[in-house]
C-alpha cells in the first residue's frame, strides 16, 4: 500500500476500516491521464523505427510507462508522437487527424525533422519545417533519430506536465522548454550561457587534429 | 559481349543512333526522339542484345545548352551488360514517344520524369503527377524553379 | 502528337455500370496514408468488388523530400548524410553505393581493410534488416510474438554497431574515400558471439513460424508473379529472387570483398509470398555465413584513403553504379560539370520504387487481407520510394 500511496498527489488519512485519501478530482485524473497514455500508429519515416517500434519492442520497453497500448484510429488515442518527417501533403492528413483525436490530446514531437525539418530544412520544396507549424507541440524530443530512451525522457516530461496541468493549446505559437523537468539547481540562464560557449568552441575545431588524434573508451561491457 | 562489339553492334542498329556526346563509364548511345521507340523495341527484342530491364530512366537538366537530357539504364540479364541511351531534347518543348509499351515499369518512371522535369511523353495511359500533388505548379528539378517556400542558406 | 494529362480524380471515378451477374457495384476504398500495415505513409486507393481487389492504385508523395534537388546543393559527404535517410534499414549499404560511386568516378583508391569491414558491417545491417522485416510480416499477420523476438535479437546487431559507429539507424559511416572511424577493438569477438548466438535462434524461428499451419494459410499461392512481368516491372532483389531467377548483384558484379567469400544464392520457384518469405530467411543463414569467413581474415591498414577535409574532385561526365541492399539492387546516377564536390545531378535508383509496381500486377483477384501479407512480403520502406 506504501509504495502505491507514497506518490499519491492526495493527503492520506489511516482511520480504522482503511485510509482516507483527500485530493482534488482534477489531480486524480491528471494521474490516471499521464500513466496511460495511448499513442497513435503515426509514423512517416526513419525515427518511426527508433521512437515507434523499437520502444514497443522488448528491451526498451514504453509499457512500463503505460503507453503499450497503440491505437491505429486516432478516436480512440490521445498522445500523438510525431516520428518523421511532414512534407506538405502530408500535413493536411496531419492536421486531420490531430482534430480527430478527443481531448485532453497531448503531442511529442520526436526528431529534428518533426521539430524544425531537420536535414531535409534547406533546399527542400515540400518539407514543413518543424511540426509546430500544423499542430501545437507540448514536448520536443530532439535527435536524428532520438534514441528510445530519449524518447522516455519525453514521455517522462510529458506525464510531469500533465500531473502539473501545464500542457500548451495555442496553435501556432512555439513553446518554451519546460522548466519543470529541469533538475534540481540548473535554471535556463546557466543552459543558455553553456549552450552559447559550447557553440562557440565548436565553431574552431580544427578537423584534422580530431580526426587524427581519436581515443577510444574501453567498453568491456560482455553483455552477451 | 565486350563493350567495344556491344557499341557497334547497337550503332549500326539505326541511323539515327549514335555512340554518346557525354563521357560515361558505360557504353553510352544517343537517340533522337523520333527514333527512340523503334530502337529500344529492337534492343530489347534482338536474341543476341536482349536487353530486358529498364534499371532506371531520369533527366538531367542542361539549363546552358537549353537542352533536357532523358537518360535510360539499360541491363540485360541474359547476356549481363549494361546500356546507357539517352536522348536529348529541347528546353522549350520537351516531347518524347513514351516506352511504357515495351518495359511495364516505364510507366511509373515517366511519371516521375513529367512529375519533377515536365517532359510529356506522347501515348502514355495516365500521365499524372507522382509525387506532388495535381495542382502543384512548376517543375521542382529544372534548374530553374523559383519558390518562395524553399529555403536558401543564406550564411558564408 | 497528343499529350493528354490526367488527374486522381479521373482515375478513381466510379464506374457507371455495375456488375451483371450479381447486383454488385465495385467501388473506391481508401487504405492510408495512416494506417498500421502500410509500412510507412503509403496511400493505396483499392478498388473492390465486395472484398475482392480489382486494381490497386498506389498514390505516393506522402514523404517527398526533394533529396535529388537538395543533394544538387550540397558536397557528397553531405549527400551520404541524406542517404542514410532514404532506405534508412539498410543505411549502410545506402551509403556505400554512393561511396562507391563517387570513388569510381573520382578515381579514390581504397585498400583491403577498408573494402572487408564494408562488407562485413553490410552483410551484418543485412541480419538486421531481414530480423525487422520478419518479426513486421508476423505482426501483420497478426501474431506479435515474432515483432518481439525479431526485435531483441536485432538490438544485439544495433549494439554492434552502435559501439563502432556511434548510431543505432542513421550510420553515415561508409563515406568516399573510406570508412568515418576504425572498428572498435572488441568488435571481432563480439560479432563471434553473437553469431554464435543467432544460428539456433533461426532454427527456433523456422519452428514458430514458418511451419505455423496459419502462416502457410496466408502466404502460400498468394500473389505468385512471373519472371517475365518481375523482369519487365525491374524487381530486383528477394522478389526478383523468388520467382526463380538466380539474378544477384554481389555475385554478377561483385564488389567489396563478395568475390572472395563462398556463398549461395536463395531462389524460390513460384514468386509467391511463401518464396518471397523463404528466400529472405535463407539469406540471414547465407549473411551469417559470409561474415564467418571475414571475420578472422580483417587485414590491416588505414581505414580512410582521404583527409578529411579534402575536396572530392570528380571529372566531368556521367556515372552509374548498382549494389545490392536487403530489398534489391540500388543505383546511383551522378552527373558531374567538374565542379569540386557538389554534382551537378544525382538520381537514386531505389529498389523499393519497382518492388512496389509490383503489388499493382499480382494482387488483384485476391482479398484485401492477402493484399496486407502481399505488401509485407514484397519489403516495402517508402521514404526510399518517395526520397
Amino acid at each position: 500500500m506504501a509504495l502505491i500511496t507514497d506518490n499519491l498527489p492526495t493527503i492520506l488519512k489511516p482511520i480504522p476500516g482503511g485510509p482516507f485519501v483527500l485530493s482534488r478530482v482534477d489531480q486524480i485524473f491528471n494521474l490516471a491521464r499521464s500513466n496511460s497514455l495511448w499513442p497513435l500508429v503515426f509514423g512517416t519515416s526513419c525515427c518511426a523505427i527508433e521512437v515507434m517500434m523499437a520502444t514497443g519492442a522488448a528491451r526498451h520497453d514504453i509499457s512500463r510507462f503505460g503507453a503499450e497500448v497503440v491505437r491505429a484510429t486516432p478516436r480512440q488515442a490521445d498522445l500523438l508522437i510525431i516520428a518523421g518527417t511532414i512534407v506538405k501533403r502530408m500535413a493536411k492528413r496531419l492536421r486531420v487527424l490531430y482534430e480527430q483525436m478527443a481531448e485532453p490530446r497531448y503531442v511529442i514531437a520526436t526528431g529534428s525533422c518533426a521539430i524544425s525539418g531537420g536535414p531535409f530544412m534547406y533546399h527542400s520544396y515540400t518539407t514543413v519545417r518543424g511540426a509546430d507549424e500544423i499542430i501545437p507541440v507540448d514536448v520536443y524530443v530532439p535527435g536524428c533519430p532520438p534514441r528510445p530512451e530519449a524518447l522516455f525522457f519525453g514521455l517522462l516530461t510529458l506525464q510531469k506536465m500533465i500531473k502539473e496541468g501545464i500542457t500548451i493549446r495555442h496553435p501556432d505559437k512555439r513553446s518554451k522548454p519546460v522548466t519543470a523537468s529541469l533538475p534540481q539547481g540548473i535554471t535556463m540562464e546557466d543552459l543558455t550561457a553553456e549552450m552559447e560557449l559550447m557553440l562557440k568552441k565548436d565553431a574552431d575545431v580544427d578537423v584534422q587534429k580530431e580526426s587524427e588524434s581519436k581515443i577510444w573508451v574501453n567498453m568491456t561491457d560482455k553483455r552477451l | 559481349m565486350d563493350e567495344q562489339t556491344l557499341l557497334d553492334k547497337v550503332t549500326a542498329l539505326d541511323s539515327a543512333v549514335e555512340k554518346s556526346r557525354v563521357t560515361a563509364n558505360r557504353p553510352a548511345v544517343d537517340v533522337t526522339a523520333e527514333a527512340l521507340v523503334g530502337f529500344m523495341e529492337t534492343l530489347k527484342n534482338t536474341p543476341d542484345l536482349d536487353f530486358n530491364m529498364l534499371c532506371s530512366h531520369t533527366a538531367v537538366d542542361w539549363i546552358k545548352d537549353e537542352q533536357f537530357q532523358l537518360v535510360y539504364q539499360l541491363y540485360s540479364l541474359v547476356h549481363a551488360h549494361h546500356l546507357q541511351v539517352s536522348v536529348f531534347l529541347p528546353r522549350d518543348n520537351p516531347v518524347v514517344p513514351t516506352v511504357s509499351g515495351i518495359w511495364r515499369i516505364a510507366e511509373w518512371q515517366e511519371r516521375e520524369v513529367y512529375d519533377l522535369f515536365g517532359i510529356l511523353y506522347d501515348g502514355h495511359p495516365d500521365l499524372r503527377r507522382l509525387f506532388l500533388e495535381d495542382d502543384w505548379e512548376g517543375f521542382p528539378l529544372r534548374k530553374d524553379y523559383k519558390d518562395d517556400f524553399m529555403l536558401d542558406e543564406t550564411k558564408k | 502528337m497528343s499529350v493528354t494529362i490526367t488527374t486522381l480524380a479521373d482515375r478513381t471515378r466510379a464506374p457507371e455500370t455495375a456488375d451483371s451477374t450479381l447486383a454488385t457495384q465495385e467501388y473506391f476504398i481508401n487504405m492510408g496514408p495512416q494506417h498500421p500495415s502500410t509500412h510507412g505513409v503509403l496511400r493505396i486507393v483499392l478498388k473492390l468488388d465486395g472484398e475482392t481487389i480489382r486494381e490497386v492504385i498506389p498514390v505516393l508523395g506522402y514523404v517527398h523530400r526533394g533529396i535529388e534537388k537538395i543533394g544538387e546543393h550540397e558536397t557528397y559527404r553531405q549527400f551520404i548524410h541524406l542517404s542514410d535517410r532514404m532506405d534508412y534499414l539498410s543505411a549502410l549499404m545506402n551509403n556505400w553505393v554512393v561511396s562507391r560511386t563517387v570513388e569510381m568516378a573520382a578515381g579514390i583508391e581504397l585498400n583491403d581493410r577498408i573494402e572487408t569491414i564494408r562488407t562485413i558491417v553490410a552483410e551484418l545491417q543485412r541480419i538486421q534488416s531481414h530480423l525487422l522485416w520478419w518479426g513486421v510480416f508476423g505482426m501483420d499477420l497478426g501474431a506479435f510474438t515474432p515483432f518481439m523476438y525479431g526485435f531483441r535479437d536485432r538490438e544485439f546487431a544495433t549494439d554492434i554497431l552502435e559501439e563502432t559507429i556511434g548510431s543505432r539507424l542513421t550510420m553515415n559511416y561508409i563515406q568516399p574515400g573510406g570508412l568515418a572511424k576504425d572498428i572498435h577493438p572488441d568488435f571481432v569477438s563480439r560479432v563471434k558471439d553473437y553469431l554464435r548466438y543467432l544460428k539456433p535462434k533461426i532454427a527456433e524461428y523456422d519452428g514458430l513460424i514458418s511451419g505455423n499451419v496459419i502462416v502457410q494459410e496466408r502466404v502460400r499461392d498468394i500473389g505468385p508473379m512471373t519472371v517475365e512481368d518481375a523482369v519487365s516491372l525491374g524487381a530486383t532483389g528477394p522478389v526478383l529472387r523468388a520467382c526463380g531467377m538466380p539474378y544477384d548483384l554481389r555475385k554478377v558484379e561483385p564488389y567489396g570483398v563478395y568475390d572472395k567469400v563462398d556463398f549461395s544464392v536463395a531462389v524460390g520457384h513460384t514468386g509467391d509470398s511463401w518464396d518471397r518469405y523463404w528466400v529472405r530467411v535463407e539469406e540471414i543463414r547465407q549473411s551469417i555465413h559470409i561474415i564467418e569467413q571475414l571475420l578472422d581474415n580483417i587485414p590491416e591498414g588505414k581505414h580512410m584513403t582521404l583527409k578529411p577535409t579534402a575536396k572530392i574532385k570528380v571529372p566531368e561526365g556521367q556515372y552509374y553504379s548498382q549494389m545490392e541492399t536487403a530489398r534489391g539492387v540500388i543505383g546511383v546516377f551522378l552527373v558531374s560539370d567538374g565542379k569540386p564536390d557538389i554534382p551537378y545531378r544525382i538520381h537514386v535508383r531505389t529498389p523499393n520504387f519497382n518492388n512496389l509496381w509490383c503489388a499493382t500486377r499480382i494482387a488483384p483477384g485476391f482479398r484485401v487481407a492477402d493484399l496486407v501479407a502481399i505488401v509485407s512480403t514484397l519489403d516495402l520502406v517508402i521514404p526510399d520510394i518517395d526520397r
